[in-house]
């Protein structure tokens, strides 16, 4: 391999991995919200997000819908699984005195749930892909080539983290949000109530797994098996510390890219294992992640 | 009620098992040495998760790990199934203490994390070795031998599969009344307060993983018994999460809870195979009806109503049936 030949890797292989890492990105800021206000890791993660692609799918292919349609009903409809899910579900554990373990299991049945109602739809017999928003033209960049839709995903996911900065840095809700991640105790003694904002959060991260889903499928092919795709989600959690939004952003960005330098450089067999190997080296040398801050102890 | 519930369930249970092989036909067999190797591996998730609380997500691998080391030797050397069974446990093992030193650095969701990604590559070692596991396609495995006899059915296995399934039963009721059974509860509790009375709970941890690694490797070598191929598809996630529904349903930290949540979803588990969709959705559906309504399972909450009884003064009579 000649250094020109590196150097053109190198380049498309960060480019493409921005992109996908974007999408990786706005997952894991899904599982982090989840996980900062209500202590779950959310196994449905890539269900959640499975089921908004399909949403639109079904949409477009048997509604026979338009897409300026399509998308906001489809953001509504995966948000209100997800808060309902919280509200129905999950208060319910948290009520029957239920810890970590119940908590993760009741995501796991969600994700099973969803999976299975998905596979009786019929639509995921055959690997599908939504249509393309916009004309796939190619764009060069450097000696990278990329497509236009690679562009439009990449912008969107940074327009959707500004408006996540916004909501948690200057409205109430975003503040509250916070707050209920620090101390729920605390929030509630100053009048926030966890019912609600936990509620909200769940849509939330159900409102950014469906615009991540949007954004992606017209990309690749889904299957109801895709919510494998949550492993990188929390690979990218991980990476940048379970706990820290930035953390995720620069986690999802690391992840994408790693695997699309790993796939170019080393074999596209090797792209799967990756992220695995990236959970184990940072938890094994920073397990707090990147910008995970100060390792906790909790209990004692 | 000289006899408790685990003496009567036992005695039928033994009942039934003695007497099925002549009676049933060689599907059912099969599924009972499935469900016998499926409360193998729910006795030893149980140890790791139930007795220890180390929430270790890896419990597939190990499986896999025995399946392939004893289906390995199976094909290289037929040694007589003992040894290959032992072998399985013994390697398993071995990768379980590994793992186990390098995961009791961590806690709660990173532990979970942790060796969930251990779990998924090995699942992806399983996949690509393709010198020794014959990757993707699958792996074959000849029949196990038992001094000069070979296992070449269900029915032939099943003693096997039994006896093992029992042996292990009794190790883990015996392993609990131990003083290890004692240290790993208390490491459960709290670490920091088993560490003050004496008890190491790194070591303890690193215990806990190698015995639960050794049960899926033993898990492992006795379904070389009566299945003559493995596909690293079944060794995925799922599975670890199946064996975990099983205790979790059972009741967490309950050995009976263990076998009968390993019987249900076994059973479950096979009779929709054909139909993914349902399996999924009905999955799905128990483990939030469990959660939501009864998130201690079915076992644990007898032992509390029991104790609560007890309490109240009403435990010596005749109402602590629940």
């Amino acid at each position: 391999m000649s250094v020109a030949d590196i150097w053109l890797f190198l380049q498309q292989g960060v480019l493409s991995g921005l992109v996908t890492g974007s999408v990786y990105a706005l997952l894991a800021v899904a599982v982090v919200i989840v996980f900062k206000t209500t202590d779950v890791p959310n196994f449905a993660q890539g269900e959640i997000f499975m089921v908004g692609g399909y949403v639109a799918l079904f949409m477009i292919l048997v509604l026979d819908w338009h897409y300026a349609l399509v998308i906001p009903v489809t953001l509504i409809a995966v948000a209100a699984i997800c808060a309902l899910f919280q509200r129905v579900v999950m208060e319910r554990v948290i009520a029957s005195k239920g810890v970590g373990v119940q908590l993760v299991i009741a995501t796991l049945g969600l994700a099973y749930v969803l999976k299975g109602a998905v596979r009786q739809t019929g639509l995921g017999d055959a690997p599908r892909s939504l249509p393309a928003l916009i004309a796939p033209d190619t764009v060069i960049i450097g000696d990278a080539v990329l497509t236009r839709l690679d562009l439009m995903i990449l912008s969107t996911a940074l327009v959707v983290m500004l408006g996540l900065y916004v909501l948690f840095n200057h409205t109430r809700t975003g503040k509250a949000m916070r707050a209920v991640g620090m101390n729920p105790k605390a929030s509630q003694i100053v009048g926030v109530s966890l019912v609600r904002i936990r509620m909200l959060v769940w849509a939330l991260a159900g409102l950014i797994s469906a615009v991540s889903a949007i954004l992606i499928t017209p990309k690749i092919l889904i299957t109801p098996d895709i919510g494998h795709i949550a492993i990188l989600a929390f690979a990218a959690a991980i990476v940048g510390g379970i706990t820290s939004i930035p953390g995720a952003i620069v986690g999802g960005f690391i992840i994408g890219v790693a695997e699309n330098l790993v796939g170019l450089f080393v074999s596209t067999n090797a792209i799967v294992v990756a992220p695995f190997l990236a959970i184990l080296i940072v938890l094994v040398v920073r397990p707090q992640g990147i910008l995970g801050g100060k390792a906790q102890v909790k209990k004692v | 009620m000289k006899m408790d519930f685990d003496k009567w369930a036992l005695a039928a249970a033994a009942v039934v098992l003695a007497v099925l092989p002549f009676i049933a036909s060689g599907y059912i067999l099969y599924i009972v040495n499935l469900l016998m190797i499926y409360i193998v591996l729910a006795l030893g998730l149980h140890i790791v998760i139930g007795e220890t609380g180390q929430f270790a997500l890896s419990h597939a691998a190990f499986y896999g790990i025995g399946i392939y080391v004893a289906g390995i030797i199976n094909n290289a050397w037929h040694p007589n199934l003992v040894i290959s069974v032992l072998v399985a446990g013994v390697v398993a093992a071995g990768l379980g203490y590994l793992l186990g030193a390098l995961a009791i650095r961590m806690r709660d969701i990173y532990l979970a994390l942790s060796t969930f990604a251990f779990g998924e590559a090995m699942q992806w070692v399983f996949l690509n070795w393709n010198e020794v596991t014959n990757g993707s396609n699958g792996y074959q495995m000849s029949p196990a031998w038992f001094f000069g006899f070979e296992l070449t059915s269900d029915l032939r296995a099943y003693p096997f599969t039994v006896l093992g399934a029992a042996l292990m039963l009794w190790v883990t009721v015996w392993l609990s009344r131990s003083q290890l059974g004692a240290a790993f509860r208390a490491v459960r509790e709290s670490d920091v307060a088993a560490q003050a009375m004496g008890v190491n709970a790194n070591v303890i941890k690193r215990v806990a993983f190698m015995c639960s690694a050794a049960y899926a490797g033993m898990a492992g070598g006795l379904y070389t018994t009566f299945a003559s191929f493995i596909h690293p598809e079944s060794l995925g996630f799922w599975t670890t999460i199946l064996i975990l529904i099983m205790i979790v349903v059972g009741g967490i930290g309950s050995v009976r809870g263990a076998v009968i949540g390993a019987v249900i979803f076994g059973l479950i588990s096979e009779l929709l195979r054909q139909m993914l969709s349902f399996q999924e959705i009905i999955y799905g559906l128990i483990l939030i009806g469990f959660m939501m309504f009864a998130p201690r399972g079915l076992f644990s909450g007898r032992r509390r109503t029991r104790k609560a009884a007890a309490a109240t003064g009403a435990g010596s009579s005749g109402g602590t049936q629940a």
